[in-house]
């Protein structure tokens, strides 16, 4: 993709983010109304989005997608255990310096849209097998059953934590990410798990 | 059961299982074409709902009220710390309990449907000041800053626990209910944290 186009499909996201938060209605938003703004063709649009859900389905990918290879990167490179826990945090880290000022409409949306919603639950899948595949190498010697509830369970609350983080103030997030840190370390640390 | 509660239930189930069949987003359900689905008149829908939003906010309020109810008299008859720690364990299963087989449902509008956000903040302030209060009675001896901080990190798990429990079977919601426990205590039980 050429820095035109990327220029372009952002600068979409953002409007139609914006009319969002004063509408709070996605059947308001029209292709016709952002090229407007955008002072540029419909069908320069309707080149990259078949329907305005597409317009969020296509940002969240692009959120996703580049977290994950900056993941990837750290976890190629791990060796020990130390590594891998190392690569576990980072996940956590980049994920809460990487939220856009509009986090919280692009959760909702997420949240709600079918489209949205599927891709969500095919990423939640993937976010699941790398936190397992992470925490049996950065603490190793759990056995499968707790390994897949362990991991099921840190799954749930880093869900919980992203619909509490995108509704705070940036100065706020570091703060909390510092207490979940914690807390998902003290869990994990329980070897035999009850 | 009343005769106009049993329609109104009716009507209810009815209308979760048409928006799921239709794949559809929420705000695209007509009403008109609800009943005509129904096949019920348009006015006996009208009788108990105004709108798609206010099918969903029902559900959402109805699940809420249950646990907000079962909060304040727990809270009320709480003598001991135990009866305290034994009022969180018991308000997640009741949770879980109370969940309808269509809650994924309600989940996504909860994120959409303006009612139902206005509903969603209005619970998590309510929840928020409620976990502290139990927080405080159940595990004493915390410090003010440590009890907000364990506090909010107990909010955003219960919220991770309810997506996740909101798109699973009543069997899977049971099994994570102990571990998930058996965790919030683990993290409870650290007076000073960290």
């Amino acid at each position: 993709m050429n820095t035109s186009t990327s220029n372009l499909k952002d600068k979409v996201v953002k409007r139609a983010v914006n009319s969002l938060r004063k509408s709070k209605r996605i059947e308001q938003l029209s292709f016709v109304a952002i090229a407007n703004e955008l002072n540029v063709r419909v069908d320069e649009i309707q080149a990259f989005y078949t329907t305005t859900e597409d317009i969020f389905l296509e940002a969240q990918k692009k959120d996703w997608e580049s977290l994950h290879r900056y993941w990837d990167r750290h976890i190629k490179k791990s060796k020990t255990p130390g590594d891998f826990k190392n690569a576990f945090e980072i996940f956590f880290e980049r994920f809460v310096e990487t939220l856009s000022d509009d986090a919280d409409l692009r959760l909702e949306l997420s949240c709600y849209l079918p489209k949205c919603i599927k891709y969500r639950e095919k990423n939640r899948e993937r976010v699941k097998q790398k936190l397992k595949n992470l925490i049996k190498r950065g603490w190793p010697g759990k056995d499968e059953k707790v390994l897949a509830r362990q991991t099921e369970l840190v799954t749930v609350l880093f869900y919980g934590f992203v619909d509490h983080v995108v509704h705070i103030p940036k100065t706020e997030r570091t703060k909390i990410l510092r207490d979940f840190r914690n807390m998902l370390n003290l869990h994990l640390q329980d070897r035999k798990f009850f | 059961m009343k005769v106009d509660v049993q329609k109104k239930v009716k009507i209810i189930h009815k209308a979760m299982d048409s928006i799921r069949k239709s794949d559809k987003t929420l705000h695209t359900i007509a009403f008109p074409r609800l009943a005509q689905e129904l096949d019920i008149p348009f006015d006996e829908i009208t009788e108990f709902f105004l709108s798609i939003e206010d099918i969903f906010l029902n559900e959402q309020r109805r699940v809420n009220r249950k646990i907000e109810n079962f909060l304040e008299t727990g809270l009320k008859n709480a003598k001991t710390a135990n009866d305290a720690k034994e009022l969180l364990e018991k308000a997640f299963l009741t949770f879980i309990e109370l969940l309808p087989d269509y809650s994924d449902l309600v989940f996504s509008a909860s994120f959409y449907l303006p009612k139902c956000i206005e509903e969603r903040n209005r619970a998590k302030k309510y929840y928020k000041q409620v976990f502290r209060k139990i927080i405080k009675k159940g595990w004493p001896g915390k410090i003010d800053a440590v009890l907000d901080r364990q506090t909010d990190l107990v909010l955003l798990s219960a919220y991770g626990f309810y997506e996740y429990c909101a798109t699973v079977g009543k069997r899977e919601r049971k099994v994570i209910l102990k571990d998930f426990n058996n965790m919030i205590n683990l993290h409870l039980q650290d007076r000073l944290f960290f």
